[in-house]
């Protein structure tokens, strides 16, 4: 199938004009999936919603790509108190944009598959935390919220039904942490973005204590396609494993940067070379990060036949992430690229942990030196040896995600990295 | 500095903002906005404010406050110029166009122009990769795809007090289309 | 009772107790490094250090039965991570290795030792938790032997008073949050938050915030580093030249439990010393500025007015001469005696029996209440420690109009230990007539109008007992030695390494901090000698022994309980502390 993805017809962000109006969203389908769910409920009871969305095997979008309909289970029987779903567009992985192409194309998708994931789950406030940095699309949001509050699709008794859900639109104040679900809970709950100890998970205990369950909004956008058109239609699209349509975020060194949306599974040259206009000035590829600043980097040579998705990207020794891939030419300094990835993490480490805190710093320290050559040879062993010091060991998975493209940019590149440290000041011999 | 106070106004606007949540510590950093909106700065007294309001520990929003980048804890410029030189824009660029307004302005990132207008920030992904290198003004609009021209450019215009427009970044793949379609 | 094997030993558990690994562990007498973990605070395991590897057996899904291996053990299914144990519930089954069955446990809590100590100043030789610090402690035993760390540290602000109390030093902050969560979850001022973010982060009030909380040196006892420290400690000597023994607080009537840290028989300072029933971990600043009060202002060698307002030492002899001859041309129903709140149930005890014995109306006390001075935590409204004990002992309770009138009425007025001048209950001109003898541990405006100053030991002295506002009596050691005493052959004292080792021709050792002072049941031992009365406690044992066998309340209770039990609940009526 990765072969027919250009005659593809964008399903997230179709080529629709003034979609994010109501009635053009309306005029083109909109809202149905959630009518059809109201208005038949004895076939669309809560329980066989989630198991629609479980078959489709949405993986989220969010970067760590869990079944969705699978996170939606965990949520515990309602014991009449309050349930939250909140929606994650921090958008602030290094490499991410796309979701702010849903807020300000189609994001009525996004609210209609937000309601019908608050129905599956009986939840009855949706929070939407949107980063700070995104004012201009918050704005956007909240219009087509105001909108379909006016239409009766969100407030009390939906269509004329008993359910009842409210969806509140709020935003950040520039940290990168509040991306992680649980610093998303805090900075929510209006805290410093300290992401939480796990156990409890937020199905139990979640916002203000309560169940809470967290998704991307570029999968909780792909839950309409699925209950429009059925589990089975949407797992023939793209790669097996890892279904749907996919919002690429391609930048770097290409012709034509941009968000694009294709199936999962397509090969990562096409999109390159064909999607994203092939690279810069008539040069050579050297890398890519496939998506997002926290998968491992790979080498133009380990390309061949690989294609975007998790089982593929896995076999070369990375991951799929956000889908945000960053493209690097031959002239590219991978040295610099590194420490500029390691000086992201350090800044943005909460702080709460201890290897995460003081090991991001240290990762970044080092390489800066070997960046402004004073490196040795011992510091990239060091390097690795802190990454494994900290990987597996903290609260949170930023700090993985600080280590990782260390290790593999050491190891994918590791050549660059000793040429610099022999031409340092302190080389010896 | 005078007691500082919210208007009726502002503070029927922290109302709606409080009632979004079921604490009004959650409204935290919601109305660290409004007051920075208000004031241009979170400074200790503002925080305090903010804390008075919300009847929160003054400790709980000065941890806050200090935890967010984008709240301005002390004065800035009137424009904060924030340059992004994460991952996709160091590669398109991003450095370049922050050198090159530290050179126009005479000062270095982090600092404010003596006549109190810009103040430049080297700042973290601001989602908005493709279009690299960008920087946003003042926590509000992004300029994109900068080159030094547009950067003078936006210079002279805020210098005579035009903000720039937002701009859509459209889908690539549409745009081709429409513009295929309009032939 | 489900099971947990930690490093191949097999412990049982209690489900009820729903308790964290660590915790488990550390009261099974078994070890593992932490430094965010406190037991009466939430969990944010942050500091990482507690990792151990965890895994659970494995059962088969139909049968519920343990699944086995080849050689008939129960199959294991190990985290994938290491998993911290501070924050890991107990689970039936559990396997645990700890960093004494395991390299790779070993290896990862050195690692993250040397993570800590990165940004750490490592200024130990400077650094007033030197000695009692649990980083060097845990470095010593757990870290790495050396740094890898070639870069540049992180700076932060040094030397900053967070309040008149406590001094932050935010380089040497391992970002534990103990002290955050403290006025978060105990004192409820919410005075403390983490500022700035990643390495950046410290801990610190908001700006142009005073740390003022009452409880405020508490976090002093839990900063795992030298990060905070007491601001009127600070500098004054090092842990390993005191000498710690367990006391009582006397400042209110919650009876904190405390330790006592003397230098050369000086008390320098009062840390809480943990009792669940009574103040866990803490107590309130104020009961920790009382040390002073046990070295200055103190009453030493008797004194005695003479003409006019003039007081003057005189010698035991003269003074134990004096009150003789006072007792014996007085009738007895002239002489008023007042008991204490302030003073231990048996000074109290023996106070009153000496002067029964001599034919004296039964005393009086009045209860030392401020109302509202209580926060209903550690600070009452009742100022002195033993109110409850003079109760149990059946000393006549009065307000303060019925001892003005017994004193007005009176031609000789007896005081132990009490300040009823000062505290306004008496006032100098009520004291003008009746010859007033003071039986006192501090100068007081009390003794000051009195005729005769008696110097007795305070609770840093001397052994006794104190009954709380619950109804808990609980003991105090003697801590520093009066002329009298002398540590060595007091087996009940501790002795320090400086005490121990230290002589009269060195600078560790002078005569000048023992008090010229007597417990009250000896001067009145030697009293009754020269009255020829039948009255003699060689300790404050006997008394409690006495008191035990003839009190209903005190049945079956002796020192030897109160040590074991941290203190005995009495069974007594919650009387209400009256104004
Ligand atoms: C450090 C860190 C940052 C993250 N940032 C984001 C983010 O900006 N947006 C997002 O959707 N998920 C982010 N995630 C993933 C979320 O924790 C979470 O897995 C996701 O929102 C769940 O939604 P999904 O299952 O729909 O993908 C981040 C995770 C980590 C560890
Ligand atoms: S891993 Fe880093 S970001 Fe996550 S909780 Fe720990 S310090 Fe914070
Ligand atoms: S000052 Fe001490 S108690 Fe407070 S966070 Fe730092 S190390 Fe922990
Ligand atoms: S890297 Fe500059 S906007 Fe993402
Ligand atoms: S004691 Fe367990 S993480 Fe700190």
């Amino acid at each position: 199938m990765a072969q027919d993805w250009k005659s593809f017809e964008p399903l997230l962000i179709p080529d629709i004009p003034n979609l994010e109006k109501i009635d053009v969203y309306e005029e083109n389908g909109g809202y149905d999936a959630l009518k059809k769910i109201l208005n038949d409920r004895d076939t669309w009871s809560r329980k066989s919603v989630i198991e629609e969305v479980k078959q489709a095997n949405i993986r989220g979008r969010g970067g760590a790509g869990f079944n969705a309909g699978l996170k939606w289970s965990f949520m515990p029987d309602p014991d009449g108190g309050p349930r939250y779903l909140a929606c994650n567009g921090d958008e602030s992985e290094p490499g991410t944009f796309k979701d702010r192409k849903i807020f300000e194309f189609n994001p009525h998708l996004f609210i209609e598959g937000s309601l019908i994931a608050s129905y599956a789950m009986t939840v009855d406030t949706i929070y939407v935390y949107i980063r700070g940095e995104y004012l201009s699309w918050v704005d956007m949001l909240q219009e087509a919220v105001d909108e379909a509050y006016e239409r009766g699709y969100l407030g009390e008794n939906i269509l004329g039904t008993d359910v009842s859900i409210d969806m509140e639109l709020t935003y950040g104040a520039g940290a990168y942490i509040c991306g992680e679900e649980t610093a998303m809970l805090e900075s929510l709950e209006g805290k410093r973005g300290y992401p939480r100890t796990k156990p409890p998970f937020p199905a139990q205990n979640g916002l203000w204590g309560r169940p809470t369950t967290i998704n991307n909004i570029e999968t909780l956008a792909n839950v309409p396609l699925v209950i429009n058109n059925g589990a089975d239609w949407y797992g023939d699209i793209g790669a097996e494993e890892h279904p749907g349509p996919v919002l690429y975020g391609i930048s770097g060194h290409v012709n034509q940067p941009g968000v694009y949306e294709y199936p999962t599974g397509i090969p990562v040259l096409d999109l390159i070379n064909d999607v994203a206009g092939g690279i810069r000035g008539g040069k050579d590829l050297k890398a890519i990060i496939p998506g997002g600043s926290s998968t491992p980097p790979l080498r133009a040579d380990q390309l061949d036949g690989v294609t975007m998705n998790s089982d593929s990207l896995k076999d070369v020794g990375s991951m799929m992430g956000t889908a945000g891939l960053v493209v690097m030419d031959e002239d590219t300094d991978m040295v610099d690229v590194l420490w500029r990835i390691a000086h992201f993490y350090h800044h943005e480490s909460c702080g709460q942990c201890t290897p995460c805190r003081d090991g991001t710093g240290w990762l970044e320290k080092v390489l800066k030196k070997i960046k402004d050559g004073e490196g040795e040879m011992k510091d990239l062993d060091l390097l690795l040896d802190v990454g494994n010091q900290m990987e597996g060991r903290t609260i949170c998975a930023l700090a993985d995600a600080a280590v990782w493209p260390v290790r593999h940019t050491i190891n994918r590149f590791r050549d660059e990295f000793e040429e610099r440290c022999k031409k340092s000041v302190h080389a010896v011999a | 500095m005078a007691e500082l106070s919210f208007t009726q106004e502002e503070l029927d606007e922290i109302e709606r903002l409080k009632a979004k949540f079921p604490t009004a510590k959650a409204a935290t950093l919601r109305v660290l906005w409004v007051a920075q909106q208000k004031y241009g700065h979170v400074e200790p007294e503002v925080q305090n404010l903010v804390a008075k309001t919300l009847d929160v520990p003054k400790s709980h929003v000065h941890g806050v406050a200090s935890f967010y980048t984008q709240y301005y804890k002390e004065e800035k410029g009137k424009f904060v110029l924030d340059v992004c030189t994460c991952l996709s824009c160091q590669l398109c660029g991003g450095y370049e166009i922050l050198h090159h307004l530290e050179e126009e302005l005479g000062i270095e990132a982090g600092e404010t122009t003596d006549d109190g207008m810009f103040t430049i920030q080297e700042v973290e992904c601001l989602g908005a990769c493709g279009y690299a290198p960008m920087l946003q003004v003042t926590n509000g609009v992004y300029v994109n795809n900068l080159t030094k021209e547009k950067v003078d450019t936006l210079l002279e215009n805020l210098k005579n007090g035009n903000m720039p427009e937002f701009e859509s970044m459209a889908m690539p793949e549409l745009e081709k289309r429409n513009q295929a379609a309009s032939k | 009772m489900p099971e947990v094997f930690i490093d191949g030993t097999r412990y049982e558990y209690d489900e009820e107790k729903d308790e964290m690994l660590l915790q488990f562990i550390l009261d099974q007498g078994l070890e593992v490094p932490f430094f965010c973990y406190h037991p009466s605070m939430s969990i944010p395991a942050n500091c990482r250090q507690c990792m151990v590897k965890v895994g659970t057996p494995v059962k088969d899904q139909e049968t519920g039965e343990y699944e086995l291996d080849e050689d008939g053990e129960r199959k294991i299914r190990w985290f994938p991570k290491f998993q911290t144990s501070c924050s890991t519930r107990l689970q039936d089954g559990m396997v645990v290795l700890t960093q004494e069955s395991s390299k790779e446990v070993a290896r990862a809590q050195k690692d993250n030792l040397e993570f800590i100590l990165v940004n750490h100043p490592l200024d130990c030789p400077i650094c007033d938790q030197a000695g009692e610090c649990p980083l060097q402690i845990q470095t010593y035993k757990y870290g790495p032997e050396g740094s890898r760390f070639e870069v540049k540290k992180v700076h932060k602000p040094k030397h900053v008073d967070l309040g008149p109390r406590v001094t932050l030093d935010a380089e040497r902050c391992i970002n534990c949050t103990r002290c955050v969560r403290f006025t978060e979850e105990i004192s409820e001022t919410h005075q403390l938050t983490i500022v700035q973010r990643g390495d950046d982060n410290y801990p610190t009030t908001a700006p142009g915030e005073e740390f003022d909380d009452p409880y405020s040196l508490n976090t002093v006892d839990i900063c795992p580093v030298g990060a905070l420290t007491s601001t009127d400690f600070r500098f004054k000597a090092r842990v390993w030249e005191m000498n710690q023994t367990p006391s009582i607080d006397i400042t209110n009537g919650k009876g904190c439990n405390i330790d006592l840290w003397t230098r050369d028989n000086e008390v320098l300072r009062i840390t809480p010393r943990q009792n669940e029933e009574v103040n866990d971990y803490w107590m309130p600043d104020e009961g920790r500025e009382a040390y002073e009060q046990f070295n200055e202002n103190r009453v030493d060698r008797p004194s005695i007015k003479l003409d006019g307002d003039n007081q003057s030492n005189t010698s035991w002899n003269n003074a134990i001469e004096t009150f003789a001859e006072v007792l014996e041309a007085n009738d007895p129903s002239d002489i008023t005696i007042i008991g204490s709140p302030h003073a231990s149930v048996e000074e109290n005890y023996a106070f009153n029996k000496f002067f029964n014995l001599l034919g004296v109306r039964n005393a009086k006390f009045t209860p030392h209440v401020i109302p509202g001075a209580g926060d209903g935590f550690l600070i009452t409204d009742d100022q002195a420690p033993n109110t409850n004990g003079c109760r149990v002992i059946n000393l006549d309770e009065a307000d303060d109009t019925s001892i003005q009138s017994n004193v007005a009425a009176a031609k000789v007025v007896i005081i132990l230990s009490d300040d009823l001048v000062g505290r306004e209950v008496l006032s100098t001109s009520d004291l003008d007539n009746p010859y007033t003898i003071s039986l006192a541990t501090n100068h007081s405006k009390t003794t000051k109008a009195s005729d005769l100053v008696i110097p007795i030991t305070c609770v840093a002295e001397h052994a006794a007992s104190y009954v709380n506002i619950d109804g808990r009596i609980q003991r105090s050691y003697p801590a520093k030695e009066t002329k009298y005493t002398n540590r060595r052959l007091n087996l009940e004292m501790s002795e320090g390494r400086l005490d121990r080792f230290g002589t009269n021709f060195d600078n560790w050792v002078s005569e000048e901090n023992k008090v010229d002072c007597l417990p009250v049941w000896d001067f009145l031992n030697k009293l009754g000698d020269r009255l020829g009365l039948d009255f003699k406690y060689d300790h404050s044992r006997e008394v409690f022994a006495e008191l035990s066998s003839s009190i209903d309340e005190l049945q079956g209770i002796s020192y030897e309980r109160m040590d074991e039990e941290n203190g005995v609940q009495l069974p007594i009526e919650q009387k209400e502390v009256k104004a």
